[in-house]
């Protein structure tokens, strides 16, 4: 017996619904943690990183309590 | 600003005591790879224009083997994809990733690795694809010693980039980032997946896949190839430079990390949709098209939040090109991110594939897209990078609009000729037969367009050049030394401190729906790359799994055909010169099930058909005619007067001549190898597999025999002509005698 036969009855289409609906759900945590207020400081904070190069960078404590 | 000695890093004391890390970062590498990407991008627009006009022209083929369009179509495309725009990648990469880390490179030797060994590959691209060594699977062509220098290559860059994750000093990983290791992870696990093959000699293999299946890998590969080399690195260079150059943050942030995770959920199922209405099985052709239908909203999302990211900088749109040139990349990504979903839907796929439709879509986004985001780039970065003035202001105005045009101009032709094309293909007359029954006359019709195309891709040209000289002049503007400043920054804490209680925004806290507003666990995996990693793996490997497994493992997907049976070794080496030569760049070896098809070519292909072809050739444009059927259409002698000098028999034919199939011999000693090979993959060879040179020496002299008996030249049965003529008159021949054994696996 292949293993192709032992797949064809192993009637496993169900993983793949349940995948889905996974999926489907650590996207909807994502988008609702996304868009919490709680985080709405720290969002902003984070889109203001690629204007932060720094040549020289003074004394600060990011990361440590502001992240 | 400082001058800095050191690329070492040393920890200072500072005014305020607190212990700070001094180090700078590596332009250098940043400054190698800004160059590669103009030389390699000048080189690979060129080739693209050559063959622009192959295709208006055939004697720009100026017979002559390694200048013929089969073979430089490839080259083209790699230079372009993996050359221009990774090159431009990496630069963009290299550059943005030490500023959102606060970190040098982890390791300047890696990096130095990194950019040379890219740069030997596409060496390596250039020399071997002109000489007809190819996989024969699109942006995957490269034979099997490049590919495993490619995984070494790709593995260095991802541990310099991982390294650098490990000693950064900026806590949160911003979202380009998150683009860029998506990028890279995806890319890794792409490649090494689509090449798996056997060699059959130095520069020569067979895809271990056959088929449906073959096919199914390589889209899978070939679609995310443009998702994750073409579309994620360059998102994550929009996500960084387009606010460095309006001088503010990105519009949404939270668009952008809903932009990222719809990205990597999606866009590695769409694949399928390249082979709607082929042998692949229905179901994964309508899963492809509804996860690209879905890719729709957040292509959109992510391009809307590029252009708004230039709230309240519009009115400085107008007066700096660097702004215009994203402005214009970023409606490119949309434009083509509208119509790809779009040419995903089966019923405007069908009259879309094989055409020059494809062709117009794809650089849609190449040229607008990855090229305009480019230039916008390294417009920006020449000053920061060379210390001083861009050298022409003027300059980057021609380019912008000398470029602009010339999309435009090939767009409108290439869509007209795409359009006009599957038109004419599917009409049929009155009297219910095909309105243009020969295949010349859908080619004859688009020469006007092809000439417009050239003339746009020629204007696209000059912009590229203007691009070369204006960084050339630039350069040579340089300081004598480069002045290197020192970075100050805070390393990160072993342990992450969160925010004190008192500056916590307001907001619910207790409750499931506080844990989870109020717990920062995604900003945690922000805060762990490896996890973070981890993460984007399973979502694509699960994802591909359950999309690819079943077309591998259960057996009603590719139901099998008693009749067929393998080529001969004979056939075999025909149709490795066919791979060589790239002849399925222009001619598909796939019937689709409609009346328009099967009245021009024969009876639809079936995927059983298939099953012993390493690599599948079905191909995915036809510049010429399908070849499924063409077996038995003619006499031997057709097809030698045909390679020899296509317009003696067809006069309007654009197809390269190929009179060195009449001089070069056949290798019958190096048959016996690929026989062999091809049986270790479970080519049922029989025979064969004691006298693969034997035979196929046998099977040339009868057919030579034949070639003078139609009045053709003598002495032809140890040339490369009768192993190509032996493989085209096997074609579709299996299925005449076929009986569909139903339930039967091979």
């Amino acid at each position: 017996m292949k293993l192709s036969d032992i797949m064809s009855h192993a009637g496993l289409s169900m993983y793949a619904e349940i995948a889905l609906v996974l999926f489907l759900g650590v996207f909807i945590a994502i988008t609702i943690r996304t868009f919490a207020p709680s985080n709405r400081r720290a969002l902003h904070e984070a889109s203001l990183l690629p204007l932060d190069d720094g040549t020289i960078v003074t004394p600060r404590n990011r990361g440590l309590n502001n992240d | 600003m400082t001058l800095a000695p050191p690329a070492v890093e040393t920890t200072a004391r500072s005014g305020s005591a607190a212990l700070l890390d001094r180090f700078s970062y590596d332009d250098e590498i940043v400054r190698k790879f800004l160059f590669a990407t103009l030389i390699w991008g000048v080189v690979g627009m060129l080739v693209g224009l050559l063959i622009a006009l192959q295709l208006a022209n055939p004697v720009f083929n100026f017979n002559t083997p390694w200048l013929s369009f089969g073979r430089l179509r490839p080259l083209h495309t790699n230079a372009v994809i993996f050359a221009f725009a990774g090159n431009a990648f990496f630069c963009g990469c290299y550059y943005s990733t030490q500023r959102l880390l606060k970190a040098r490179m982890f390791s300047d030797g890696l990096s130095r690795f990194h950019f040379w060994g890219w740069q030997a590959i596409i060496v390596s691209a250039a020399l071997t694809l002109p000489f007809g060594f190819t996989q024969a699977k699109e942006y995957a062509e490269l034979e099997w010693p490049i590919d495993i220098a490619i995984a070494v290559v790709w593995v260095v860059f991802a541990v310099n980039f991982f390294g650098t994750l490990a000693k950064r000093r900026e806590r949160h990983l911003y979202v380009a980032l998150w683009f860029y290791l998506a990028s890279i992870v995806t890319v890794a696990i792409l490649h090494i997946f689509n090449n798996l093959s056997i060699p059959a000699g130095p520069l020569k293999s067979y895809s271990i896949y056959a088929g449906v299946q073959d096919a199914f890998m390589q889209w899978w590969y070939g679609h995310n190839a443009v998702a994750f080399f073409l579309t994620t690195p360059f998102l994550g260079l929009m996500y960084y430079f387009m606010p460095k150059a309006a001088e503010g943050p990105v519009f949404s942030y939270k668009l952008s990390i809903l932009h990222f995770w719809s990205l990597v959920f999606m866009y590695i199922w769409a694949g399928p949709h390249h082979l709607h209405y082929t042998a692949l099985p229905e179901w994964a052709s309508t899963v492809g098209m509804l996860f690209s239908v879905m890719l729709w909203a957040p292509s959109w999302g992510g391009m809307i939040n590029g252009l708004l990211t230039l709230r309240g900088a519009w009115h400085k749109v107008a007066a700096d090109p660097i702004l215009k040139f994203f402005v214009v990349a970023v409606t490119a990504y949309g434009m083509s991110t509208f119509e790809g979903p779009m040419l995903s839907i089966k019923s405007v796929n069908a009259v879309a594939h094989y055409t020059d439709w494809i062709i117009a879509h794809v650089h849609t986004g190449t040229l607008g897209w990855n090229g305009f985001m480019t230039f916008g780039m390294v417009y920006w970065l020449l000053p920061r990078l060379f210390q001083t003035e861009i050298y022409s202001k003027k300059a980057m105005e021609l380019h912008f609009w000398i470029a602009s045009i010339g999309i435009v101009l090939y767009v409108v032709a290439i869509y007209s000729a795409g359009v006009t094309q599957g038109l004419m293909w599917r009409a049929f007359d009155s009297t219910g037969r095909l309105a243009y029954p020969d295949f010349i006359e859908t080619v004859v019709k688009l020469m006007p367009m092809y000439w417009m195309r050239a003339i746009g891709g020629t204007m696209y040209m000059i912009g590229m050049f203007i691009f070369g000289w204006n960084i050339l002049m630039t350069w040579r503007r340089r300081p004598a030394a480069y002045e290197v400043p020192v970075i100050e920054a805070a390393p990160l804490t072993r342990k992450y401190v969160a925010l004190p209680v008192t500056v916590v925004p307001a907001g619910p806290t207790v409750g499931v729906y506080g844990r989870f507003v109020g717990v920062a666990w995604h900003r945690k995996w922000e805060r762990a790359p490896l996890l973070f990693t981890a993460l984007t793996i399973l979502a694509v490997v699960v994802a591909s799994l359950f999309e690819i497994l079943p077309t591998f493992l259960i057996k009603a997907n590719v139901p099998t055909i008693a009749s067929v049976k393998p080529y001969t070794p004979l056939e075999l080496a025909g149709r490795d010169v066919y791979i060589a030569e790239g002849c399925f760049n222009c001619h598909s070896q796939m019937i689709r099930p409609f009346r328009y098809e099967t009245e021009r070519f024969g009876e639809y292909s079936k995927p059983g058909e298939s099953v012993y072809e390493h690599p599948f050739l079905w191909g995915s444009r036809r510049i010429g005619p399908d070849l499924a059927r063409e077996g038995g259409k003619y006499p031997h002698l057709w097809h030698v007067r045909h390679f020899e000098n296509p317009r003696a028999v067809v006069a309007k034919s654009i197809m390269p001549a190929y009179s060195q199939f009449l001089r070069n011999p056949i290798d019958f000693d190096g048959i016996q190898k690929r026989v062999d090979v091809m049986s270790m993959l479970g080519v049922p060879y029989g025979d064969a597999v004691n006298r693969a040179s034997a035979m196929a020496r046998e099977q040339a002299r009868t057919i030579a025999a034949a070639i003078v008996e139609q009045g053709g030249p003598p002495g032809l049965e140890d040339k490369e002509i009768v192993a190509i003529v032996a493989y085209m008159q096997r074609l579709g021949q299996d299925i005449k005698v076929a009986k569909v054994a139903e339930g039967t696996v091979r």
